[in-house]
Protein backbone atom coordinates (compact mmCIF):
# COMPACT_ATOMS: atom_id res chain seq x y z
CA UNK A 1 0.00 0.00 0.00
CA UNK A 2 2.98 2.61 1.14
CA UNK A 3 6.36 2.36 0.16
CA UNK A 4 9.30 4.41 0.44
CA UNK A 5 12.51 3.96 -1.25
CA UNK A 6 15.40 5.38 -0.28
CA UNK A 7 14.27 7.82 0.96
CA UNK A 8 15.54 11.38 2.57
CA UNK A 9 15.11 14.19 4.67
CA UNK A 10 16.50 17.52 5.99
CA UNK A 11 15.57 20.10 8.39
CA UNK A 12 17.43 23.38 7.41
CA UNK A 13 21.42 21.62 6.60
CA UNK A 14 20.87 18.16 9.11
CA UNK A 15 19.89 15.04 7.51
CA UNK A 16 17.71 13.72 9.66
CA UNK A 17 16.36 10.33 7.62
CA UNK A 18 18.88 8.60 5.89
CA UNK A 19 17.85 6.10 2.95
CA UNK A 20 14.68 4.71 4.23
CA UNK A 21 13.39 2.23 2.45
CA UNK A 22 9.74 0.40 3.87
CA UNK A 23 6.73 -1.23 2.56
CA UNK A 24 3.31 -1.26 4.36
CA UNK A 25 1.61 -3.86 3.22
CA UNK A 26 -2.42 -3.23 3.10
CA UNK A 27 -4.60 -4.20 5.67
CA UNK A 28 -1.36 -4.71 7.99
CA UNK A 29 -0.07 -3.38 11.26
CA UNK A 30 3.69 -2.12 10.61
CA UNK A 31 5.54 -0.44 14.02
CA UNK A 32 8.56 1.47 14.14
CA UNK A 33 10.56 1.25 17.26
CA UNK A 34 13.33 2.76 18.24
CA UNK A 35 15.13 5.33 20.35
CA UNK A 36 14.55 9.11 20.96
CA UNK A 37 15.29 11.56 18.49
CA UNK A 38 16.18 8.82 15.84
CA UNK A 39 13.90 10.46 13.42
CA UNK A 40 10.38 8.02 13.69
CA UNK A 41 8.57 10.93 13.89
CA UNK A 42 10.22 12.69 10.85
CA UNK A 43 9.34 9.92 9.26
CA UNK A 44 5.68 9.88 9.58
CA UNK A 45 6.16 13.44 8.36
CA UNK A 46 8.02 13.18 5.78
CA UNK A 47 5.36 10.97 4.52
CA UNK A 48 2.66 13.35 5.33
CA UNK A 49 4.57 16.23 3.22
CA UNK A 50 5.48 18.73 6.27
CA UNK A 51 8.83 18.45 6.47
CA UNK A 52 11.18 21.20 4.60
CA UNK A 53 12.92 18.89 2.23
CA UNK A 54 12.91 14.86 1.42
CA UNK A 55 14.68 13.31 -1.88
CA UNK A 56 13.55 9.25 -2.51
CA UNK A 57 10.27 8.06 -3.64
CA UNK A 58 6.90 7.43 -1.60
CA UNK A 59 4.96 5.44 -3.42
CA UNK A 60 1.29 5.20 -2.29
CA UNK A 61 -1.18 2.72 -4.02
CA UNK A 62 1.20 2.35 -7.00
CA UNK A 63 1.19 6.52 -7.61
CA UNK A 64 4.20 8.97 -6.21
CA UNK A 65 3.70 11.12 -4.03
CA UNK A 66 7.05 12.57 -2.86
CA UNK A 67 6.10 16.23 -4.97
CA UNK A 68 2.23 16.41 -3.84
CA UNK A 69 1.19 19.18 -0.94
CA UNK A 70 0.60 17.60 2.69
CA UNK A 71 -3.24 18.18 1.69
CA UNK A 72 -3.55 16.27 -1.72
CA UNK A 73 -1.49 13.13 0.18
CA UNK A 74 -4.44 13.84 2.60
CA UNK A 75 -7.26 13.30 0.31
CA UNK A 76 -5.70 10.58 -1.33
CA UNK A 77 -6.59 8.47 1.67
CA UNK A 78 -3.60 9.11 4.29
CA UNK A 79 -4.50 10.08 7.88
CA UNK A 80 -2.42 11.60 10.13
CA UNK A 81 -2.64 11.76 14.22
CA UNK A 82 0.57 13.48 15.37
CA UNK A 83 2.93 13.09 18.34
CA UNK A 84 1.11 15.68 20.87
CA UNK A 85 -2.61 14.91 19.27
CA UNK A 86 -2.27 18.55 18.04
CA UNK A 87 -6.22 19.26 18.61
CA UNK A 88 -7.32 22.55 18.18
CA UNK A 89 -7.93 24.05 21.68
CA UNK A 90 -11.23 26.14 21.25
CA UNK A 91 -12.59 24.57 18.19
CA UNK A 92 -15.34 22.15 19.94
CA UNK A 93 -14.91 18.58 19.84
CA UNK A 94 -16.96 18.51 17.01
CA UNK A 95 -15.50 21.12 14.75
CA UNK A 96 -11.97 19.19 15.68
CA UNK A 97 -13.62 16.15 14.13
CA UNK A 98 -14.93 17.47 11.32
CA UNK A 99 -11.55 19.02 10.47
CA UNK A 100 -10.22 15.74 9.34
CA UNK A 101 -13.37 15.41 6.90
CA UNK A 102 -12.02 18.14 4.78
CA UNK A 103 -9.85 15.09 3.38
CA UNK A 104 -12.93 13.24 2.56
CA UNK A 105 -13.16 12.31 -1.30
CA UNK A 106 -16.72 12.42 -1.34
CA UNK A 107 -17.04 15.70 0.64
CA UNK A 108 -18.96 14.54 3.11
CA UNK A 109 -19.05 16.75 6.45
CA UNK A 110 -19.96 14.48 9.30
CA UNK A 111 -19.13 12.87 12.74
CA UNK A 112 -18.88 9.01 11.55
CA UNK A 113 -20.90 6.43 12.66
CA UNK A 114 -17.40 4.82 13.64
CA UNK A 115 -16.43 7.29 16.08
CA UNK A 116 -19.80 6.79 17.78
CA UNK A 117 -18.87 3.62 18.63
CA UNK A 118 -15.66 3.69 19.66
CA UNK A 119 -15.55 7.05 21.10
CA UNK A 120 -18.97 7.42 23.54
CA UNK A 121 -17.43 10.08 25.38
CA UNK A 122 -16.76 12.25 22.37
CA UNK A 123 -20.22 12.11 20.76
CA UNK A 124 -21.97 12.53 23.72
CA UNK A 125 -19.60 15.79 24.07
CA UNK A 126 -19.43 17.24 20.67
CA UNK A 127 -19.98 21.15 21.64
CA UNK A 128 -17.69 20.75 24.65
CA UNK A 129 -14.30 22.93 23.67
CA UNK A 130 -11.22 20.43 22.67
CA UNK A 131 -9.38 21.95 25.27
CA UNK A 132 -11.06 21.26 28.03
CA UNK A 133 -10.66 17.23 27.49
CA UNK A 134 -8.27 14.98 29.40
CA UNK A 135 -4.94 13.92 27.39
CA UNK A 136 -6.26 10.89 26.78
CA UNK A 137 -9.51 12.07 25.86
CA UNK A 138 -7.92 14.44 23.46
CA UNK A 139 -6.13 11.60 21.92
CA UNK A 140 -8.96 10.01 21.42
CA UNK A 141 -9.95 12.85 19.63
CA UNK A 142 -6.93 13.47 17.28
CA UNK A 143 -7.73 10.05 16.18
CA UNK A 144 -11.62 10.31 15.64
CA UNK A 145 -10.11 13.63 13.21
CA UNK A 146 -8.45 11.51 11.48
CA UNK A 147 -11.26 8.79 10.80
CA UNK A 148 -13.17 11.40 9.92
CA UNK A 149 -11.05 11.11 6.47
CA UNK A 150 -12.43 8.06 5.76
CA UNK A 151 -8.48 6.97 5.54
CA UNK A 152 -6.98 3.79 4.11
CA UNK A 153 -3.72 4.32 5.50
CA UNK A 154 -3.32 5.87 9.36
CA UNK A 155 -0.29 7.10 10.60
CA UNK A 156 0.01 6.81 13.94
CA UNK A 157 2.90 8.54 16.50
CA UNK A 158 3.41 7.46 20.02
CA UNK A 159 -0.39 7.45 20.45
CA UNK A 160 0.15 6.07 24.29
CA UNK A 161 3.06 8.82 25.20
CA UNK A 162 1.92 10.98 28.12
CA UNK A 163 -2.11 9.10 28.74
CA UNK A 164 -3.28 7.78 32.08
CA UNK A 165 -2.92 4.18 32.11
CA UNK A 166 -6.74 3.35 32.13
CA UNK A 167 -7.15 5.25 28.55
CA UNK A 168 -3.77 3.46 27.19
CA UNK A 169 -5.58 0.29 27.32
CA UNK A 170 -8.70 1.82 25.30
CA UNK A 171 -6.77 3.10 22.05
CA UNK A 172 -4.73 -0.22 22.03
CA UNK A 173 -8.08 -1.44 21.82
CA UNK A 174 -9.19 0.96 19.48
CA UNK A 175 -5.78 0.57 17.22
CA UNK A 176 -6.58 -3.27 16.86
CA UNK A 177 -10.41 -3.20 16.30
CA UNK A 178 -9.54 -0.51 13.41
CA UNK A 179 -6.60 -3.29 11.49
CA UNK A 180 -8.28 -6.77 12.43
CA UNK A 181 -11.98 -5.50 12.33
CA UNK A 182 -12.48 -2.86 9.50
CA UNK A 183 -8.96 -3.77 7.23
CA UNK A 184 -7.90 -0.11 8.14
CA UNK A 185 -3.63 -0.31 7.43
CA UNK A 186 -1.65 1.40 10.29
CA UNK A 187 1.47 2.48 10.75
CA UNK A 188 2.61 3.40 14.13
CA UNK A 189 5.42 4.79 15.98
CA UNK A 190 5.85 3.30 19.61
CA UNK A 191 7.82 2.82 22.08
CA UNK A 192 5.67 0.03 24.49
CA UNK A 193 7.29 -3.35 22.78
CA UNK A 194 4.46 -5.33 24.65
CA UNK A 195 1.75 -3.56 22.18
CA UNK A 196 3.80 -3.66 19.25
CA UNK A 197 4.32 -7.68 19.72
CA UNK A 198 0.66 -7.90 20.32
CA UNK A 199 -1.14 -5.76 17.35
CA UNK A 200 1.96 -5.32 14.34
CA UNK A 201 2.21 -7.87 11.43
CA UNK A 202 5.59 -6.37 10.94
CA UNK A 203 8.40 -4.07 12.42
CA UNK A 204 11.31 -1.71 11.55
CA UNK A 205 13.85 -0.62 14.26
CA UNK A 206 14.96 2.54 13.50
CA UNK A 207 18.36 4.35 14.79
CA UNK A 208 19.84 7.30 13.90
CA UNK A 209 17.90 8.25 10.79
CA UNK A 210 18.33 4.18 9.41
CA UNK A 211 16.20 1.22 9.59
CA UNK A 212 19.00 -1.03 11.06
CA UNK A 213 16.45 -4.29 11.50
CA UNK A 214 12.85 -5.11 9.48
CA UNK A 215 10.73 -8.42 10.20
CA UNK A 216 7.61 -10.10 10.91
CA UNK A 217 6.61 -9.08 14.52
CA UNK A 218 7.34 -12.96 16.03
CA UNK A 219 10.91 -11.80 14.80
CA UNK A 220 11.24 -9.04 17.04
CA UNK A 221 13.30 -10.88 19.77
CA UNK A 222 14.33 -9.76 23.18
CA UNK A 223 17.89 -9.72 22.31
CA UNK A 224 16.70 -6.64 19.02
CA UNK A 225 15.01 -5.03 21.99
CA UNK A 226 17.73 -4.71 24.24
CA UNK A 227 20.05 -3.84 21.44
CA UNK A 228 17.89 -1.23 19.78
CA UNK A 229 16.12 0.24 22.56
CA UNK A 230 17.31 -0.37 25.86
CA UNK A 231 18.29 2.82 27.20
CA UNK B 1 -22.85 64.47 22.74
CA UNK B 2 -25.09 61.92 21.25
CA UNK B 3 -23.82 63.62 17.91
CA UNK B 4 -20.34 63.21 18.74
CA UNK B 5 -20.54 59.72 19.44
CA UNK B 6 -22.39 58.87 16.55
CA UNK B 7 -19.32 60.86 14.67
CA UNK B 8 -17.16 58.53 16.68
CA UNK B 9 -18.83 55.67 15.47
CA UNK B 10 -18.57 56.18 11.97
CA UNK B 11 -14.93 56.76 12.59
CA UNK B 12 -15.17 53.24 14.54
CA UNK B 13 -16.37 51.93 11.30
CA UNK B 14 -14.16 52.86 8.81
CA UNK B 15 -11.37 51.88 10.90
CA UNK B 16 -13.02 48.59 11.39
CA UNK B 17 -13.65 47.86 7.48
CA UNK B 18 -9.53 48.49 7.12
CA UNK B 19 -8.55 46.74 10.14
CA UNK B 20 -10.64 43.44 9.93
CA UNK B 21 -8.64 42.95 6.67
CA UNK B 22 -5.41 43.59 8.57
CA UNK B 23 -7.07 40.98 12.00
CA UNK B 24 -6.96 38.18 9.13
CA UNK B 25 -4.15 38.25 7.07
CA UNK B 26 -1.85 39.26 9.74
CA UNK B 27 -3.60 37.10 12.48
CA UNK B 28 -3.65 34.13 10.13
CA UNK B 29 -1.21 34.52 8.17
CA UNK B 30 1.26 35.96 9.67
CA UNK B 31 1.53 38.59 7.11
CA UNK B 32 2.17 42.42 7.33
CA UNK B 33 0.18 43.77 4.43
CA UNK B 34 1.87 47.40 3.94
CA UNK B 35 -0.24 47.40 0.54
CA UNK B 36 -3.63 47.14 2.53
CA UNK B 37 -3.98 51.13 2.90
CA UNK B 38 -3.63 51.23 -0.92
CA UNK B 39 -6.61 49.11 -1.12
CA UNK B 40 -8.64 51.59 0.80
CA UNK B 41 -7.30 53.97 -1.94
CA UNK B 42 -7.65 51.58 -5.23
CA UNK B 43 -11.37 51.59 -3.54
CA UNK B 44 -11.50 55.44 -3.52
CA UNK B 45 -10.93 55.62 -7.01
CA UNK B 46 -13.15 53.13 -8.37
CA UNK B 47 -15.38 55.36 -6.75
CA UNK B 48 -14.67 58.24 -8.76
CA UNK B 49 -13.93 56.64 -11.91
CA UNK B 50 -16.68 54.32 -11.98
CA UNK B 51 -19.08 58.06 -11.92
CA UNK B 52 -16.70 59.67 -14.59
CA UNK B 53 -16.39 56.47 -16.62
CA UNK B 54 -19.24 54.64 -16.28
CA UNK B 55 -21.78 56.96 -14.85
CA UNK B 56 -22.15 54.58 -12.36
CA UNK B 57 -24.25 55.71 -9.04
CA UNK B 58 -21.83 55.80 -5.75
CA UNK B 59 -24.07 52.66 -4.49
CA UNK B 60 -22.88 50.56 -7.33
CA UNK B 61 -19.21 51.57 -6.37
CA UNK B 62 -19.74 49.40 -3.43
CA UNK B 63 -19.95 45.89 -5.22
CA UNK B 64 -17.72 47.05 -7.79
CA UNK B 65 -14.85 48.23 -5.84
CA UNK B 66 -14.85 45.31 -3.44
CA UNK B 67 -14.19 42.71 -6.75
CA UNK B 68 -11.56 45.06 -7.88
CA UNK B 69 -9.84 45.37 -4.73
CA UNK B 70 -10.49 41.96 -4.20
CA UNK B 71 -8.97 40.84 -7.54
CA UNK B 72 -5.88 42.72 -6.76
CA UNK B 73 -5.59 41.14 -2.98
CA UNK B 74 -5.48 37.57 -4.57
CA UNK B 75 -3.30 39.42 -7.62
CA UNK B 76 -0.76 40.17 -4.65
CA UNK B 77 -1.29 36.99 -2.77
CA UNK B 78 -0.44 34.75 -5.57
CA UNK B 79 2.20 36.77 -7.25
CA UNK B 80 4.49 38.12 -4.27
CA UNK B 81 3.02 37.00 -0.68
CA UNK B 82 2.60 33.00 -1.13
CA UNK B 83 6.50 32.95 -1.85
CA UNK B 84 6.88 34.98 1.79
CA UNK B 85 5.26 32.94 3.70
CA UNK B 86 6.38 32.74 7.49
CA UNK B 87 9.07 35.35 6.81
CA UNK B 88 7.62 38.35 8.96
CA UNK B 89 9.77 41.16 7.73
CA UNK B 90 10.12 40.11 4.37
CA UNK B 91 6.29 40.49 3.89
CA UNK B 92 6.41 43.84 4.87
CA UNK B 93 9.23 45.23 3.06
CA UNK B 94 7.64 43.82 -0.44
CA UNK B 95 3.81 44.68 0.39
CA UNK B 96 5.96 48.38 1.29
CA UNK B 97 7.43 48.14 -2.40
CA UNK B 98 3.99 47.15 -3.66
CA UNK B 99 1.86 49.97 -2.15
CA UNK B 100 5.07 52.06 -3.51
CA UNK B 101 4.27 50.83 -6.77
CA UNK B 102 0.26 50.70 -6.75
CA UNK B 103 0.36 54.52 -5.62
CA UNK B 104 2.82 55.39 -8.65
CA UNK B 105 0.67 53.61 -11.02
CA UNK B 106 -2.27 55.99 -9.77
CA UNK B 107 -0.81 59.13 -9.84
CA UNK B 108 0.80 58.40 -13.73
CA UNK B 109 -2.60 57.21 -14.74
CA UNK B 110 -4.97 59.33 -12.73
CA UNK B 111 -2.96 61.93 -10.65
CA UNK B 112 -2.12 64.33 -13.27
CA UNK B 113 -4.32 65.55 -16.50
CA UNK B 114 -2.25 64.10 -18.83
CA UNK B 115 -0.57 65.54 -22.42
CA UNK B 116 -3.29 68.32 -22.14
CA UNK B 117 -5.75 66.07 -21.98
CA UNK B 118 -8.41 66.85 -19.23
CA UNK B 119 -11.25 64.91 -18.00
CA UNK B 120 -13.37 66.43 -15.99
CA UNK B 121 -13.21 65.84 -12.49
CA UNK B 122 -9.31 65.39 -13.05
CA UNK B 123 -6.95 67.62 -11.22
CA UNK B 124 -3.50 67.08 -9.52
CA UNK B 125 -4.89 63.31 -8.02
CA UNK B 126 -7.17 65.59 -5.81
CA UNK B 127 -10.86 63.88 -6.25
CA UNK B 128 -14.21 64.01 -4.62
CA UNK B 129 -17.21 61.89 -4.86
CA UNK B 130 -20.42 63.44 -4.50
CA UNK B 131 -22.85 61.44 -2.05
CA UNK B 132 -26.49 60.49 -3.39
CA UNK B 133 -28.77 63.00 -2.57
CA UNK B 134 -30.98 60.57 -0.09
CA UNK B 135 -27.95 60.32 2.18
CA UNK B 136 -27.14 64.37 2.29
CA UNK B 137 -29.11 65.41 4.59
CA UNK B 138 -30.10 64.52 8.47
CA UNK B 139 -32.33 61.95 10.08
CA UNK B 140 -33.40 63.40 13.29
CA UNK B 141 -34.14 61.20 16.44
CA UNK B 142 -36.44 63.38 18.61
CA UNK B 143 -33.32 66.17 19.29
CA UNK B 144 -30.63 64.82 18.02
CA UNK B 145 -30.22 64.93 14.13
CA UNK B 146 -27.73 62.64 12.55
CA UNK B 147 -26.34 62.99 9.31
CA UNK B 148 -27.23 60.30 6.53
CA UNK B 149 -23.92 59.49 4.99
CA UNK B 150 -22.25 58.51 8.41
CA UNK B 151 -25.44 56.47 9.36
CA UNK B 152 -24.78 54.70 6.10
CA UNK B 153 -21.15 53.48 6.90
CA UNK B 154 -22.05 52.68 10.07
CA UNK B 155 -24.84 50.12 8.64
CA UNK B 156 -23.07 49.28 5.44
CA UNK B 157 -20.05 48.28 7.87
CA UNK B 158 -22.67 46.18 10.43
CA UNK B 159 -23.45 44.38 7.59
CA UNK B 160 -20.43 43.82 6.44
CA UNK B 161 -18.77 42.68 9.89
CA UNK B 162 -21.93 40.30 10.24
CA UNK B 163 -20.70 38.84 6.90
CA UNK B 164 -17.39 38.17 7.78
CA UNK B 165 -18.46 36.71 11.20
CA UNK B 166 -21.02 34.58 9.44
CA UNK B 167 -17.91 33.36 6.83
CA UNK B 168 -15.69 32.47 9.90
CA UNK B 169 -17.70 31.19 12.43
CA UNK B 170 -20.85 29.41 10.55
CA UNK B 171 -19.15 28.38 7.33
CA UNK B 172 -17.02 25.07 6.09
CA UNK B 173 -14.96 27.61 4.34
CA UNK B 174 -14.56 29.70 8.28
CA UNK B 175 -13.96 26.45 9.52
CA UNK B 176 -10.87 26.32 7.09
CA UNK B 177 -9.35 29.68 8.08
CA UNK B 178 -9.40 29.20 11.49
CA UNK B 179 -7.96 25.63 11.60
CA UNK B 180 -4.99 27.40 9.47
CA UNK B 181 -4.80 30.50 11.90
CA UNK B 182 -4.51 27.68 14.84
CA UNK B 183 -2.23 25.25 13.18
CA UNK B 184 -1.43 25.69 9.88
CA UNK B 185 0.67 22.16 9.53
CA UNK B 186 -2.57 20.13 10.93
CA UNK B 187 -4.61 21.79 8.83
CA UNK B 188 -2.92 21.11 5.88
CA UNK B 189 -2.62 17.36 6.88
CA UNK B 190 -6.18 17.43 7.14
CA UNK B 191 -6.23 17.89 3.79
CA UNK B 192 -6.84 21.86 3.39
CA UNK B 193 -5.94 23.10 0.95
CA UNK B 194 -3.81 25.77 3.04
CA UNK B 195 -2.24 28.38 0.06
CA UNK B 196 -5.95 28.08 -1.80
CA UNK B 197 -7.43 29.28 1.68
CA UNK B 198 -4.79 31.84 2.07
CA UNK B 199 -5.51 33.27 -1.40
CA UNK B 200 -8.92 33.41 -1.12
CA UNK B 201 -8.36 35.08 2.62
CA UNK B 202 -6.19 37.92 1.87
CA UNK B 203 -8.85 38.40 -1.33
CA UNK B 204 -11.25 38.85 0.95
CA UNK B 205 -9.92 41.75 3.42
CA UNK B 206 -8.50 43.48 0.38
CA UNK B 207 -12.15 43.74 -0.54
CA UNK B 208 -13.02 44.86 2.91
CA UNK B 209 -10.30 47.23 2.51
CA UNK B 210 -11.99 48.71 -0.82
CA UNK B 211 -15.20 49.18 0.42
CA UNK B 212 -13.67 51.34 3.34
CA UNK B 213 -12.28 53.12 0.33
CA UNK B 214 -15.65 53.82 -0.99
CA UNK B 215 -16.69 54.93 2.37
CA UNK B 216 -14.11 57.31 2.62
CA UNK B 217 -14.58 59.02 -1.03
CA UNK B 218 -17.93 59.92 0.65
CA UNK B 219 -16.39 62.52 2.90
CA UNK B 220 -12.41 62.75 2.31
CA UNK B 221 -10.13 63.87 -0.44
CA UNK B 222 -9.09 60.97 -2.84
CA UNK B 223 -5.56 61.09 -3.93
CA UNK B 224 -3.00 58.50 -4.50
CA UNK B 225 -1.11 58.46 -0.89
CA UNK B 226 -4.38 58.42 1.29
CA UNK B 227 -3.50 54.87 2.16
CA UNK B 228 0.01 55.37 3.63
CA UNK B 229 -1.69 56.89 6.90
CA UNK B 230 -4.80 54.24 7.18
CA UNK B 231 -2.65 51.23 7.03
CA UNK B 232 -1.04 52.68 9.89
CA UNK B 233 -4.61 53.57 11.51
CA UNK B 234 -5.30 49.73 10.76
CA UNK B 235 -2.54 48.62 12.78
CA UNK B 236 -3.00 50.60 15.67
CA UNK B 237 -6.67 48.89 15.78
CA UNK B 238 -5.11 45.40 15.63
CA UNK B 239 -2.38 45.46 17.85
CA UNK B 240 -4.08 47.26 20.16
CA UNK B 241 -7.21 44.93 20.13
CA UNK B 242 -5.30 41.72 20.37
CA UNK B 243 -3.88 39.80 17.11
CA UNK B 244 -5.51 37.12 15.86
CA UNK B 245 -8.98 38.51 17.82
CA UNK B 246 -11.45 39.48 15.69
CA UNK B 247 -13.90 40.65 19.03
CA UNK B 248 -10.61 42.28 20.18
CA UNK B 249 -10.43 44.00 16.59
CA UNK B 250 -13.67 45.21 16.51
CA UNK B 251 -13.97 46.73 20.11
CA UNK B 252 -10.71 48.27 19.51
CA UNK B 253 -11.27 50.20 16.35
CA UNK B 254 -14.81 51.46 18.17
CA UNK B 255 -12.05 52.91 21.06
CA UNK B 256 -10.02 54.39 19.09
CA UNK B 257 -12.86 55.87 17.12
CA UNK B 258 -14.47 57.04 19.83
CA UNK B 259 -11.13 58.28 21.52
CA UNK B 260 -10.60 60.40 17.88
CA UNK B 261 -13.90 61.92 17.71
CA UNK B 262 -14.48 63.14 21.80
CA UNK B 263 -10.71 64.68 21.37
CA UNK B 264 -11.46 66.36 18.03
CA UNK B 265 -14.15 68.02 19.92
CA UNK B 266 -12.49 69.42 22.69
CA UNK B 267 -9.58 70.38 20.71
CA UNK B 268 -8.83 69.41 17.15
CA UNK B 269 -8.39 66.68 14.73
CA UNK B 270 -4.63 66.69 15.33
CA UNK B 271 -4.41 66.33 18.98
CA UNK B 272 -6.60 63.83 18.51
CA UNK B 273 -5.02 61.77 16.29
CA UNK B 274 -2.06 62.47 18.66
CA UNK B 275 -3.90 61.36 21.59
CA UNK B 276 -4.82 57.85 20.05
CA UNK B 277 -1.17 57.10 19.14
CA UNK B 278 -0.71 57.85 22.52
CA UNK B 279 -3.47 55.80 23.68
CA UNK B 280 -2.13 52.72 21.50
CA UNK B 281 1.14 53.22 22.72
CA UNK B 282 0.00 52.73 26.45
CA UNK B 283 -1.82 50.25 25.59
CA UNK B 284 1.37 48.02 23.98
CA UNK B 285 3.16 48.87 26.70
CA UNK B 286 1.19 48.11 29.67
CA UNK B 287 -0.68 45.14 27.95
CA UNK B 288 1.49 43.90 25.09
CA UNK B 289 -0.74 40.85 23.69
CA UNK B 290 -3.32 44.00 23.06
CA UNK B 291 -6.51 44.87 25.09
CA UNK B 292 -8.78 41.99 24.08
CA UNK B 293 -6.96 39.23 23.26
CA UNK B 294 -8.92 36.45 25.56
CA UNK B 295 -6.80 33.26 24.67
CA UNK B 296 -3.19 32.94 23.55
CA UNK B 297 -2.64 32.25 20.40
Amino acid sequence: MLATGDLNSYYGRSHILQGITLRVEKGEVTSIIGRNGTGKTTFLRSIMGLTDRTSGSILFEEREISASEPHERARSGIAYVPQGREIIPDFSVRENILMGAFARRDGKREVPALVAELFPYLVENLERAGGLLSGGQQQQLAIARALAADPKLILLDEPNEGIQPSIVEVIEQVIFRLNRELGLTVLLVEQNVRFVREVSHRFAVMEKGKLVVQGESGELSDEIVHKHLAV
Amino acid sequence: MVEVLFIGLSLSSILLLIALGLAITYGAMGVINMAHGDMVMIGAYVTVMSKIWLGLDFYFAIPLAFIVTALIGLLIERIVIRRLYGRLLDTLLATWGISILLQQAVRLELGLSFFGLHIEGLGPGLQKVDVPEFLRGTISFGDTELNGYRMFIILVTIALTFVTWFLLYRTAFGVQVRAIIRNPEMAAASGIDVKRVNSLTFAFGSGLAGVAGVMMSGFKTVFPDMGATLVVDGFMVVVAGGVGSIYGTILSSGLLGEINALVALASNDIIARAVVFAVVILVIILKPKGLFSFKER
